[in-house]
């Protein structure tokens, strides 16, 4: 059983890699989310893991806490992403600059 | 139902009903903004008064462990914090009420975030279990992401928010990933239980325990602003509304220090060594990089934001001499928290009271000649800038000094010295606004509001706590001064290895 949970852990940081990526070198604020979500989900699979790992059903009950937290801060990302829109007309992080400070410096 | 262990935790449950309230009450067309005011502050009084029952008293309890089962603990060290939290709550909502009655756009569903994420701040300081403090820590994040985003009107707020929003998830992603490698190694997520396990494998392999706390550390790390994770802090500070900027500054950093001293001075006691040399690193970085862009700002609100980069480097100097001299260390931390609490605090409530009615940008350049038109207010204002920059008579000056004597003691000597330097390169961003308001002869600054209602009265009081903290109980007895806080940040220190 140990190969598979060295296996199960390779796969979870595989997404958790891709999703880090994904909020770092992509522009639309939309895929960044859904890399943040990937990152959630990579860990809920950790979690899952070592829930059979340990034969403890306590780290199931911590994946479903997060995927509720997961939950409320989609409804906070679609509402703001929304928002943004409404004001930029555009969904590339790179237009939003009203904070940039370039008389400062 | 256990009545006396309820009654510990009440003023949780008065938060977090009290918001749950205000959110059911917030259609109601019959209540103004003022009447929301009010509640909350009633709300945030009774929750004090219920919180400072207990305060100065010695024990460790877990109340309703039937419910909770031991995932939330009460001490006297969650009750000193609580009481900073909620005190930070009361001045927040008194210095915020002329500010959200004269700008527009603020709803009153506000209030009901406001007290949720003091709610989450409370829960994060109780919190005995990794994924509760997860929970606490959230809860607070989201309802300060919308608090910071509500003037939806304003793009700089949308952006900010934003901006909070997807750093402020990468940290939490961070944490849970600690969390699940925290488990991995020891099977639990119980903080006492942790602590155990890592005293059981000292000698044997702890990587896994290391890493994880590694991770819930960058987590804490970005979250009170130092070095590799400070980017988002002049922004999100610059973008949102003052009061909320206070709030942000002052109160949520006590709740994360809350909950950090908490799982390293019990948990992770054996390892905390590994990360001591990285700390160096860290503080010397922050409180050079906070302290160059300090100086180069224009704005006053960024120069206050970059200021706090500093402070965490201050507090970080105290975090990392605990390993030798852990109790002075510790209470020395808890003390400079409320010293920057309160200086804070007052700073930014008395410029977002100033510029409440109209600029949204404030510059030392607006500030040129106040004091001949406001003389108390520009009194004010000195006297935070004073603490700020830690001279001797106000409550800064006793919480540095007790932060570089505990770095000398515990032969940081290096970050003493980079400490002092940083503070005497504070003096320049902190005077140079006093100058410009004592050594000049007009004023440009328009619209001020006068000195009547609720809210100078309160930044009257914070200026008067400031200095009388600086004093001490020499001059004024009877009235709680630095010993009386010392004392019991000491006694929250004891509370927390009673088992």
């Amino acid at each position: 059983m140990a190969s598979s949970l060295f296996s199960y852990f390779v796969v979870a940081m595989i997404l958790l890699s891709i999703g880090l990526v994904g909020v770092f070198s992509r522009k639309n604020i939309f895929v960044i989310y859904m890399s943040i979500e990937l990152m959630l989900s990579a860990i809920n699979l950790i979690f899952v893991t070592l829930s059979n790992y340990y034969h403890s059903m306590s780290a199931q009950i911590i994946a479903m806490m997060v995927i509720a937290i997961a939950a409320a801060e989609a409804a906070l990302f679609l509402s703001l992403i929304v928002v943004l829109y409404r004001r930029k007309k555009t969904l590339d992080s790179d237009m939003y600059k009203a904070l940039a400070q370039k008389e400062t410096l | 139902m256990n009545w006396l262990e309820f009654s510990y935790l009440l003023p949780l449950f008065i938060i977090g009903c009290g918001a749950v309230i205000l959110m059911l009450l917030s259609p109601v067309e019959r209540l103004s903004m003022e009447n929301f005011s009010v509640l909350t502050f009633v709300f945030l009084t009774m929750a004090l008064i219920g919180n400072l029952y207990y305060f100065g008293e010695l024990r460790t309890s877990f109340p309703l462990a039937n419910i909770f089962s031991n995932m939330i603990i009460d001490d006297s060290y969650a009750v000193y914090f609580d009481s900073i939290l909620l005190s930070g709550g009361v001045v927040t909502s008194l210095i915020g009420t002329h500010y959200f009655q004269t700008k527009r756009k603020f709803k009153k569903e506000f209030f009901s975030l406001f007290l949720f994420s003091l709610f989450g701040m409370m829960l994060l300081v109780h919190a005995n279990e990794l994924l509760t403090a997860f929970i606490g820590l959230e809860i607070a994040s989201l309802s300060l992401y919308v608090m910071i985003g509500f003037q939806k009107f304003d793009t700089r707020r949308v952006e900010a928010s934003y901006q909070y929003l997807v750093l402020g998830s990468i940290s939490g992603v961070f944490f849970l990933l600690g969390t699940a490698l925290i488990y991995a190694g020891t099977g639990t997520t119980m903080l006492g239980e942790i602590g155990y396990a890592v005293d059981a494998q000292v000698g044997k392999d702890t990587s896994l325990v290391l890493i994880g706390g590694t991770f819930i550390l960058m987590t804490f790390l970005f979250k009170i602003s130092a070095f590799p994770f400070h980017n988002w802090t002049l922004d999100v500070y610059d973008g949102s509304p003052l009061p909320v900027t206070a709030f942000m500054a002052a109160t949520f950093k006590v709740a994360i220090f809350g909950f950090i001293l908490r799982i390293m001075l019990v948990d992770l006691d054996p390892i905390r060594e590994m990360w001591d040399k990285l700390f160096v690193f860290i503080i010397i970085a922050t409180l050079m990089y906070g302290s160059f862009m300090a100086v180069i700002q224009k704005s006053l609100k960024r120069m206050l934001a970059a200021s706090s980069i500093v402070h965490t480097g201050y507090l970080l100097i105290a975090f990392v001499s605990i390993g030798v001299a852990g109790e002075s260390a510790s209470s020395s931390i808890i003390y400079y928290l409320v010293a920057y609490f309160l200086s804070a605090m007052g700073a930014f409530g008395l410029i977002s009271y100033i510029t409440s009615n109209d600029q949204l940008r404030v510059t030392y350049e607006d500030f040129r000649g106040f004091a001949h038109i406001h003389p108390y207010m520009a009194a004010m204002l000195s006297i935070f800038m004073l603490s700020l920059a830690g001279l001797p008579g106000t409550i800064g000056f006793i919480g540095k000094f007790y932060i570089f004597t505990g770095a000398i003691e515990a032969g940081y000597t290096v970050l003493a010295v980079v400490g002092v330097t940083a503070t005497f390169v504070s003096i320049y961003y902190y005077f140079k606004l006093i100058a410009l308001m004592y050594f000049y002869p007009y004023s440009d600054l328009e619209n001020v509001p006068p000195l009547r209602g609720i809210t100078p009265i309160t930044i009257g009081f914070i200026a008067i706590a400031v200095i009388a903290g600086g004093l001490g109980n020499t001059f004024i007895a009877y009235f709680p001064g630095v010993d009386f806080l010392i004392d019991n940040a000491r006694l929250s220190y004891m509370s927390l290895f009673i088992k």
